[in-house]
């Protein structure tokens, strides 16, 4: 009924939003990314082909310029050594060895002609080999003693040999790793950002709402008077709890009229029953004249009368969820003792028998009067309907937070007829002279209590009717202990 | 009968049926009764003379009850008042009276029991005398330290609850009680059972209190209650 402030954090609202929120966040801002590594890549690749197929064209010019003497080696491998610092991407501290270029020369057969670059050349010789490589058109080339591929770009020689430049992926990579690291720490920390925003937004919220659900079950069937906490915000939540105080109000005024009613019905009928039983009784009082039976029975029907109307009204009022309580703590288990040694002499008087199985104190928060009442009224229910030498099991135990209190008879059972009405005003069975309020008068005590009642035939024989009221709070427990 | 004489009592009660069956009734009682029918006649009767006790209903036309005992309070009326409801529930401000020494009643009630309250109050609001540890009404007597009742000087055995049953019928002797005050004073609860159960706890102690061949001494004022007797 009423939420508790002990419950895990993994299981609230606000938690559960706020892993949504985050999710869909986290997803959107990886899709961002994805796409802009993707253009950042291309945009690198565009730019080492493009330097890729400008020096090749220099080198190409260079080779076709310089005499084929012994120079010739030294001249185009000095080229493309100074080709290499001018690598896009190049990190400076770097510079002093070059193995992220290489030139190499084949001759028309295919034969290793000249070679600049780490290493002898014959490994990317090999791959260029087995690989296929269009003129004009950049390459990925994997070579073997190489982690990372080359980008390979050829190009047709004067003497029908080819020229290949080669340039390390290993800068274009570097600046993709390190642009993937800064984006994860990053998306990182937003995302946990995010989610702390949104939890605790929501949470303070959700709070707000939580204060006003603890403050409207703490608004009881008895007590109206109070009213939800109202935040100054014109929100939802603001206007949640105007709109909870403003039905309260109006509840709470036609509680207040239907007790106006009852109350001056009640009043009104009393005034005369008073007067009426007065008079009777002074009339009895002089001394035992011939009319003093008469008189008896006259006081008697009175008594009942009067029962009935209160019972009635309490009824009345416990189905509108309008019985006034004033609740205090109470031992059923003590109760149970002290009515059973009240009705315990009427009761062997008629060949009844009554057991007690209880496990000890069961202490409820309830009105005094109207349990008395109620209790007595179940007590009087299986005293009146019972055959002799029946016996009556009561059995008291706490239930989840309730007291459960069932009574069982091994009598002849509710008739069939009224059965389906038992807790129904006006019910009552065919012999039946009560005036068919008792089970009624029953249901409408424990529900104000909030609690319950159901009753039922026997699968052996018998009726077995369980209550069910809520326990005392553990801290009012507490409080009486102290 | 009992009764305290001289014991001046106001009784503020507007339905004119019930302040002229009262007013005889108590007056039977041994009261001195005044009686006024709205609140404005029971603040000058309550200023021009001095009263004992006081019963006050409720429903006055032109105030209400509660307001009426607090001025009277103020105004420096220190007698108890016995407070006459014909409401269903008890208001928390009745309760709040009667916590400060007052007594509440609802109507119809009987007379036996508004009797027995009036007795209450005016008691506690006597100088206690000394608390006996033995009741004796005629030839019955009760030991309160031991727990044990004897009839001309034989042991009567009594279970527990037989006996705070029969104390209650002692200290009453020789007065009405009635059924809801048996069940009030002997088992703590005010409840109106549709069914005998009081009888039958009375026909029992009968049967060992009275015994074959005595003075019965309990008896049975049908429509009232019981009474022991105690002439």
């Amino acid at each position: 009924m009423s939420s508790r402030t002990g419950e895990p954090i993994m299981r609230s609202a606000a938690w559960r939003i706020s892993l949504w929120a985050t999710l869909a966040f986290a997803c959107g801002a990886l899709f961002v990314f994805v796409f802009l590594h993707r253009f950042v890549a291309d945009d690198i690749q565009r730019r080492s082909d493009a330097w890729l197929s400008g020096e090749v064209e220099v080198l190409d010019d260079v080779a076709e310029r310089t005499p084929k003497d012994a120079l010739y080696g030294r001249v185009v491998g000095e080229v493309a050594e100074l080709a290499a610092k001018e690598v896009p991407n190049k990190l400076p501290s770097d510079s002093s060895s070059n193995d992220s270029v290489f030139f190499l020369q084949t001759g028309i057969d295919g034969s290793l002609k000249l070679w600049v670059g780490a290493g002898n050349g014959a490994p990317n010789l090999k791959a260029i080999q087995a690989s296929h490589i269009l003129p004009d058109r950049p390459t990925d080339l994997q070579v073997i003693g190489f982690a990372i591929p080359f980008r390979v770009i050829s190009l047709r020689a004067e003497d029908g040999g080819r020229i290949y430049l080669g340039l390390s992926e290993r800068d274009e990579l570097r600046v993709l790793r390190s642009l993937r690291l800064r984006f994860i720490l990053l998306w990182l920390l937003l995302v946990l950002l995010g989610f702390g925003i949104v939890f605790f937004t929501t949470r303070r919220m959700l709070s707000l709402i939580r204060e006003i659900t603890e403050a409207a079950s703490r608004i009881g069937h008895s007590d109206l008077s109070t009213r939800v906490p109202t935040t100054a915000r014109n929100d939802e939540v603001g206007h949640l709890a105007r709109t909870l105080n403003r039905m309260l109000d109006r509840i709470e005024s036609s509680m207040h009229q239907l007790h106006t009613i009852t109350d001056s019905l009640a009043h009104d009928l009393r005034s005369p029953l008073t007067a009426i039983r007065g008079k009777l009784e002074m009339s009895l009082s002089p001394a035992e004249s011939e009319q003093a039976e008469s008189v008896i029975s006259a006081i008697e029907e009175l008594d009942r009368l009067t029962e009935f109307l209160n019972q009635s009204l309490d009824v009345a009022e416990a189905k509108a969820d309008a019985l006034r309580l004033n609740p205090m703590e109470i031992d059923l288990d003590d109760l149970f003792r002290v009515m059973i040694d009240l009705y315990e002499p009427s009761m062997s008087d008629k060949g009844l028998h009554i057991k007690l199985r209880s496990g000890g104190s069961l202490i409820i928060a309830a009105d005094a009067a109207l349990i008395h009442r109620m209790v007595a009224n179940l007590f009087d229910n299986e005293l009146k309907h019972l055959p002799p030498a029946c016996t009556v099991t009561i059995q008291l135990k706490a239930e989840n937070d309730c007291a459960s209190v069932v009574l069982e008879d091994n009598g002849p059972g509710f008739a069939p007829e009224v059965s389906p009405h038992l807790f129904e005003r006006r019910v009552k069975g065919r012999e039946s002279n009560g005036h068919g309020l008792g089970l009624a008068f029953v249901d409408a005590v424990a529900r104000a209590h909030g609690g319950t009642v159901a009753a039922c035939n026997r699968d052996g024989g018998g009726a077995r009717i369980a209550v069910t009221l809520p326990l005392a709070p553990k801290e009012a427990l507490h409080k009486l202990a102290l | 009968m009992h009764y305290y004489p001289f014991m001046r009592l106001l009784l503020v009660e507007d339905e004119l049926d019930i302040q002229s069956f009262l007013r005889h009734s108590l007056e039977d009682a041994g009261y001195q009764v005044e009686a006024a029918g709205d609140g404005r006649t029971a603040e000058q009767l309550a200023i021009e003379g001095v009263f004992d006790i006081l019963i006050v209903d409720l429903g006055l036309p032109d105030q209400d009850g509660i307001s009426l005992i607090l001025r009277l309070r103020q105004l420096g009326v220190k007698a108890p008042v016995l407070i006459l409801s014909a409401r269903r529930s008890v208001d928390d401000r009745v309760r709040g009276l009667e916590q400060g020494g007052d007594d509440y009643l609802t109507k119809p009630f009987a007379l036996a029991e508004l009797l027995a309250r009036l007795r209450n109050l005016l008691k506690r609001n006597s100088p206690p005398g000394n608390e006996t540890t033995r009741l004796r009404v005629l030839d019955l007597e009760l030991d309160l330290l031991r727990r044990e009742a004897s009839r001309s000087g034989q042991i009567i055995q009594l279970t527990p609850q037989e006996f705070v049953l029969l104390e209650y019928l002692c200290r009453n002797a020789g007065r009405v009680v009635t059924r809801s005050m048996i069940l009030d004073q002997v088992w703590g609860m005010r409840i109106q059972p549709d069914t005998n159960v009081v009888d039958v706890h009375i026909y029992r102690l009968r049967g060992k209190v009275d015994g074959v061949g005595q003075q019965p001494l309990i008896r049975t004022l049908r429509g009232v209650g019981y009474v022991l007797k105690d002439r």
